[in-house]
């Protein structure tokens, strides 16, 4: 098929924009999985969608692409120009533009016939232009219907179709923000294309964009819950390389501002438990029956946050669930490390010891996942411990590592 | 759906295309030139020909459009419903508009279908009146380039005092504050709006001198990592948002290049921290010191 700047299907470039964005390392070669041609029109692609972003790096391997974008300069997600470039056929723009002129107002209520006609109408000021069936337009209107922004209403036998009511738009500056920050965040960037051009007045510190290309992932999930539903999930095992196929239900989605990954937290019935899935390795959401559990395992989710630190809800010790504490000590000037733990910690509790002592302790089902929140500590840790003795062992392991790295091992200043 | 032509460049592109054509027959280079600023590096290629050659008949020979209004386009369900989700979050009382009901859709989501839940717990009080109002005088002064003058607690707990000219809101997911940054201020013009005392507009004369408009420091850090316990990904999404440069040494050795502003410098040694012996810094030398002090200093917990 001859290459085209837009695509038909979304998934086909969502691999590419995350390899191209967070990794970047790879050439031509290095893109195994796929063709090298279909590399070629990804990258091309991107290169045009993205043009202002796009780098390249000569390595011994050959040549690198990669996407680098500094998002507290950058206004927008510029991922979202993803969402913007879905194909069609020429039919389906003509009809689009030719049709919202004929339903020019939501007053303007006509039957399929008189719109068919009205459309030839408009087409006759063509040299041989393409005219339209009536099965066509009905299916072109149906599909509007569905969306919203057309309205089917029956009188006698027949159907009159008209514009969608407007609804008023919002405030550029609400959009800007939201657009930045809430779940979907691309759909406001739709509703800002149509606002035009006008001077941003919001930035963004700590602003991870990657999820934006599981929109539409988060949409069905989203519905799913709305609905009380099971679904089929595929998901995509990148260390085996190998799809697997899971029916959940979706109980709530998990949002990280520290590392910018999106999780499923759900029910699966073949495990009898709840577990967390990455949103960026689902490949597809198929929905299946409703539950009449949805309530009782969202409750259950509820009772089990103050013991999950992050989304794991099994540890590898085989205790169901696991104890870690450690105590920090400060100066008499750095008391900003108390207010620190407090902040920062995402369950169990911090006491203070002394004017100079803090100590934080916690029961979670999996203590591994304090191990790097732990680690921003290092400096003033005069005491650890955890319920796993392996994971204390490859805590003080991992630290003695540390100095060997930078060549403090044997207690010696380099 | 959210993938649908509806919303796409193209599509776009193509109203603003019959905006003008329906205003005035389009002018020679005016419709390259409304393609170029709208849609992709390559469009021009295809949407132009499309509509000169009458494969999408919008445009007649004289340039006039085929349509006789200007094209606009109800909102969709799908746009609807995520303004009705926005709409149940707490900050939306920060910008002061009512959003419409939109009674014929559901919300996408609601507040009990997501949790952000590593975001720290100090966040600003988004529902106070107080902070509102601080919140949309900040909001108008940048819109209409007013001065400020305005006095906070700074970290020790002392009052200080700014006059600035505010040129943005910069947020933050991560702590959950807005700073509003501005320029003309000698003593820096970063201020966390939660630490606002009093806000208001500075109604005498202000002159910006060039010297004092903020310039960020953008720095650089080095490091290798071992690709061990799923480290390479960990890491190059964690530091994901800076501009950043990758390359494989080894097999499961990369040289990762973060850029990052000096003020940031602690935030960037406790990130790094984090990843634990999978991450060393290799330059620069000085990033490197700053990572050994906090290690010596641990050597000396007898930990």
């Amino acid at each position: 098929m001859a290459y085209s700047e837009l695509i038909k299907n979304f998934n086909r470039i969502r691999d590419y924009m995350r390899e191209f964005y967070i990794y970047g390392f790879k050439s031509r070669d290095g893109f195994t999985k796929k063709s090298a041609r279909s590399y070629d029109d990804e990258r091309r692609r991107a290169e045009s969608w993205l043009g202002d972003y796009m780098r390249f790096r000569q390595t011994p391997e050959g040549k690198t692409v990669f996407l680098s974008i500094d998002s507290r300069v950058s206004r927008h997600n510029p991922l979202y120009t993803a969402w913007k470039t879905k194909s069609f056929t020429d039919g389906d723009i003509t009809l689009h533009f030719l049709l919202f002129d004929i339903l020019c107002t939501p007053d303007v209520a006509l039957s399929l016939n008189e719109i068919t006609e009205r459309l030839d109408e408009a087409l006759r000021l063509f040299q041989s232009p393409r005219l339209f069936d009536e099965s066509t337009v009905r299916k072109k209107l149906k599909e509007y219907v569905s969306e919203g922004i057309v309205t089917a209403e029956k009188r006698g036998k027949g159907v009159y179709y008209r514009r969608a009511a407007s609804s008023a738009f919002c405030d550029a500056d609400l959009l800007d923000f939201f657009s930045e920050v809430a779940p979907c965040g691309v759909i406001g960037s739709f509703l800002l294309d149509k606002l035009g051009a006008h001077d941003e007045v919001f930035a963004f510190k700590h602003h991870y964009i990657t999820g934006a290309l599981d929109s539409e992932i988060l949409c069905a999930l989203f519905a799913a819950m709305r609905e009380k539903r099971y679904v089929t999930l595929e998901t995509l095992n990148r260390r085996r390389d190998r799809t697997l196929e899971d029916r959940v239900l979706p109980l709530r989605v998990m949002i990280s501002v520290q590392n910018g990954r999106q999780y499923l937290m759900a029910y699966t019935p073949r495990f009898r438990r709840i577990a967390s899935f990455r949103t960026d390795s689902i490949l597809s959401v198929k929905p299946d029956g409703e539950s009449r559990d949805f309530d009782f395992f969202r409750e259950k989710l509820d009772g089990m946050l103050p013991h999950m630190w992050g989304v794991s809800t099994q540890g590898t010790s085989g205790q169901r669930m696991e104890h870690v504490e450690f105590t920090v000590h400060y100066a008499d000037d750095e008391t900003y490390i108390h207010r620190r733990l407090e902040r920062e910690k995402r369950c169990g509790t911090v006491k203070r010891l002394d004017d100079n002592t803090s100590r934080f302790s916690a029961d979670v089902f999996d203590a591994s996942e304090v191990v790097p929140w732990i680690r921003t500590f290092i400096c003033r840790i005069t005491d650890i411990s955890f319920s796993d003795p392996k994971l204390e062992a490859q805590f003080k392991s991992d630290v003695e590592e540390m100095y060997r790295l930078y060549g403090l091992e044997g207690g010696e200043r380099e | 759906m959210i993938f649908s032509e509806l919303y796409s460049a193209y599509y776009n592109t193509v109203a603003n295309v019959l905006k003008a054509a329906v205003d005035h027959p389009l002018q020679k280079g005016e419709l390259r030139s409304i393609i170029e600023k709208n849609a992709f590096g390559e469009s021009v290629l295809n949407i132009e020909p499309a509509l000169v050659e009458g494969r999408w008949p919008l445009i007649r020979p004289d340039g006039r459009a085929a349509i006789g209004h200007t094209p606009t386009l109800p909102l969709t369900n799908l746009q609807k419903s995520w303004l009705k989700a926005i709409r149940l979050d707490p900050r939306i009382r920060l910008f002061g508009e009512e959003l419409p009901d939109y009674p014929d859709v559901q919300p996408l989501f609601r507040p009990e279908d997501i949790l952000v839940f590593d975001r720290y717990a100090d966040g600003d009080p988004y529902e106070e009146e107080a902070y509102i109002r601080t919140f949309r005088l900040i909001l108008y002064a940048i819109r209409n380039r007013c001065p400020l003058s305005v006095s906070a607690v700074n970290r020790k707990g002392g009052r200080m005092f700014r006059r600035l000219m505010p040129d943005y809101l910069e947020y933050s997911e991560k702590d959950d504050k807005f700073r509003l940054i501005g320029s003309g201020c000698r003593y820096g013009g970063t201020v966390n709006l939660g630490r606002i005392e009093t806000c208001e507009l500075y109604t005498k004369p202000f002159e910006i001198r060039s010297e004092e408009q903020p310039q960020p420091e953008i720095r650089k850090v080095v490091f290798e990592l071992i690709d061990r316990r799923n480290a390479l990904e960990r890491v190059l999404l964690h530091f994901a948002h800076f501009e950043k440069q990758a390359e494989k040494l080894e097999d499961d050795r990369y040289r990762v290049a973060i850029f990052y502003d000096r003020d940031d410098e602690t935030e960037m040694v406790i990130r790094i921290l984090s990843f634990g012996p999978m991450v060393r810094v290799v330059s620069p030398q000085r990033f490197v010191e700053l990572i050994k002090e906090r290690l010596i200093g641990q050597k000396s917990c007898g930990q």
